[in-house]
């Protein structure tokens, strides 16, 4: 064979040959990983069928629907559209919590440097995500409580607007609960801290108006009921 | 081992008196204008029924700021040739001191109880510090029995308007009537006279950071003793009249207290009020009188208001209480047009009772919440009695009471089928 023949065979190796020995190469490592991550994968899956099976039982041992539902949680759920008990909820957050995790995991096996990237960002962002999450499951808890409460004693204090005010309450508490949730993801951190406060302010402002303006009137005859014994009240003793 | 802590003088007084045979407390929060004739009935009735005894006179005061420790102190008959007394009076023992823990008469209670304890008193009585109608017949009363008849606990019976005490009527009464099977007609009267040995059972009893230690304290005194087999009697002691009631007193914390507490001790004792099938008297000493009451002012329409804001508002925390056949009933009397048609009958009431009780044992809300939102529904039922007995006379009004017993007593089965029935 000539030296064209030869130099001819050289560029076919180069060009054709040994990119696909590369490929080869590479193949024959990555495909173990992706081999380790596709069974990472299933014993995802697997692990968190089992995480929801396990978690189902130990939370019904401890009765945690009747908890749930003795703090209102049930209601606050149903009046969000979930209508299964608390039990089952957890039990699938965390069925998929586990699985994303190995997803996670299983992508991070493959070694793709972008991939790898991306997962170091989401994993440094998760904590941020998850901490919002429990403060505005918190917030709706404690705003159906305190609302519940302001309702409750606004009517046995025989206030006409008991139902406005515990709707006002929870609806304070709930929007506390979303700028804290806001201001932990790093959205608009200021300005949704300053509009909560011009928000939350301008309420205030709003009820010393009234109340000082317009409801003058109803003041002094609160006033005068509280330092004056009301002359058409029960003098009932009720022990 | 319970430990008492007294403050130093009172400590070194209490351990100089070593015993005494009689006690009675006054516990007392700003009551200076009322505790001194309180104080002298207390002194008159020591002299005139008990002269050969030791007698003590306990005030545990809540931190009065209007001089009332300095009134007891200063409080005594000058005279006893007025009320009759010629032979001589031995001394009696004066203690006035402030209580520590929860404010309250329970806390106010347990002072009593561990003064008592100390000095190993034969008997003990309790009465109000605003009692205007109390004489020195009511120490004799509410001793005598534990003395002489051996009774471990005294209960009261008065004669009231009837539109006082309508917790007692509409539900304490028939509630405890029907659950332990004694009729004691004032199971939170006030003023009760109990033995060295109840007392001393009482202040065993870890209950004094509950709301024993504020209004229900009457309730459990009575439920302790009725349902752990102590000797009961009452004793008729006339007109209950006191001082006007504080108008910023909270119906809603009293009611939560000691409704809180009558449902808390049904879950205590639920293994005695289950195998009570009839209730029956208990015996009753004292002479019976008829008095004068003073008048009393309800306001029915403003009762009736209350009442429909309740329904209006509260509605979605009752519909875990309350089945909704008897949610659906109190909707459609809110819309009575004429206050007169507001009627709440018997077994409604009792139903509504029996299942804000389940719900509490059955814990569906936080308790506050429940017990709190049962406020407007009690309102209603007052104006209810007041509509059903406006011409009613105090027979009259007793039958009534009387047939509401009953319909508790026959519904208590229905109680008894749900009790350990879990869930709603």
């Amino acid at each position: 064979m000539g030296p064209k023949g030869g130099i001819g065979m050289n560029l076919i190796e180069r060009i054709m040959v040994e990119p696909f020995e590369k490929f080869y190469e590479k193949l024959l490592v990555f495909l173990p990983n992706l081999f380790t991550s596709l069974i990472l994968l299933v014993f995802g899956f697997l692990l968190g069928f089992f995480m929801k099976w396990i978690f189902m039982k130990i939370f019904r041992a401890i009765n945690l629907d009747g908890l749930s539902q003795k703090m209102g949680m049930k209601d606050a759920l149903g009046r969000s559209g979930f209508r299964e008990p608390l039990s089952l909820i957890l039990s699938r957050i965390l069925k998929w919590f586990t699985i994303i995790t190995f997803i996670i995991v299983a992508m991070q096996n493959l070694s793709i440097p972008t991939v790898e990237h991306l997962i170091d960002r989401m994993f440094l962002y998760v904590p941020n995500i998850f901490t919002a999450a429990l403060i505005l499951v918190l917030g709706y808890i404690l705003g159906n409580f305190f609302g519940r409460a302001a309702i409750i004693a606004s009517v046995n204090a025989d206030m006409k607007s008991a139902g406005l005010i515990g709707k006002s309450v929870k609806f304070i508490v709930i929007l506390l609960s979303c700028t804290m949730a806001l201001e932990q993801l790093g959205i608009g951190k200021d300005t949704i801290v300053i509009a909560f406060a011009i928000v939350f302010g301008g309420i205030i402002f709003a009820f010393s108006l009234a109340f000082g303006l317009g409801g003058k009137d109803i003041a002094k005859g609160y006033m005068d009921r509280k330092l004056k014994k009301e002359s058409n009240e029960d003098e009932m003793d009720h022990l | 081992m319970h430990s008492v802590i007294w403050p130093d003088s009172l400590g070194d007084y209490i351990k100089s008196i070593k015993s005494a045979d009689i006690l009675v407390g006054i516990p007392s929060y700003n009551n200076a204008k009322t505790i001194g004739h309180v104080v002298r009935a207390v002194q008159g009735g020591f002299a005139k029924y008990f002269p050969e005894k030791k007698t003590v006179l306990v005030n545990s005061d809540g931190g009065s700021t209007d001089g009332t420790m300095e009134v007891v102190q200063d409080a005594t008959i000058d005279s006893f040739q007025s009320i009759l007394l010629s032979h001589k009076v031995n001394p009696f023992v004066k203690i006035a001191t402030p209580y520590h823990g929860i404010p309250g008469k329970g806390s106010a209670f347990r002072r009593i109880f561990e003064i008592a304890d100390y000095l190993q008193i034969k008997a003990c009585a309790v009465v109000d510090s605003d009692l205007r109608s109390i004489t020195p017949e009511w120490i004799e009363l509410l001793i005598k029995p534990v003395l002489e008849g051996e009774f471990d606990y005294v209960a009261p019976l008065y004669q009231r308007h009837k539109y006082d005490g309508t917790i007692t009527n509409s539900i304490v009464y028939p509630l405890t009537r029907a659950l332990y099977g004694k009729r004691v007609r004032q199971p939170i009267g006030g003023d009760f006279g109990f033995s060295g040995r109840l007392a001393k059972y009482f202040l065993s009893e870890d209950v004094w950071e509950t709301d024993v230690a504020r209004y229900g304290i009457d309730i459990w005194m009575t439920t302790t003793a009725i349902a752990n087999n102590f000797k009961i009697c009452q004793s008729y002691l006339g007109a209950k009249i006191h001082d006007p009631k504080d108008p910023g007193a909270d119906l809603s914390a009293m009611l939560y207290q000691v409704v809180g507490s009558t449902f808390d001790l049904m879950d205590t004792y639920s293994d005695v009020w289950k195998n009570v099938s009839k209730s029956e008297p208990v015996p009753t000493f004292g002479f019976r009188y008829d008095v004068g009451l003073e008048p009393v002012t309800v306001n029915l329409e403003r009762m009736i208001d209350r009442f429909c804001l309740g329904v209006q508002e509260l509605g979605f925390v009752w519909k875990d209480i309350l089945p909704r056949s008897l949610f659906n009933f109190f909707k459609d009397i809110s819309t009575a047009s004429c206050p007169q048609d507001f009627i709440i009958p018997d077994d409604v009431w009792v139903d509504t009772i029996f299942s804000f009780a389940l719900a509490t044992h059955r814990k569906v809300i936080n308790r506050e919440h429940l017990l709190r939102s049962l406020t407007p529904l009690y309102i209603g039922r007052v104006a209810s009695f007041v509509v059903d007995t406006i011409n009613s006379n105090a027979v009259e009004v007793e039958e009534k009471i009387e047939v509401l017993c009953t319909a508790f007593e026959r519904k208590k089965t229905v109680l008894l089928s749900e009790w350990d029935r879990k869930g709603v």
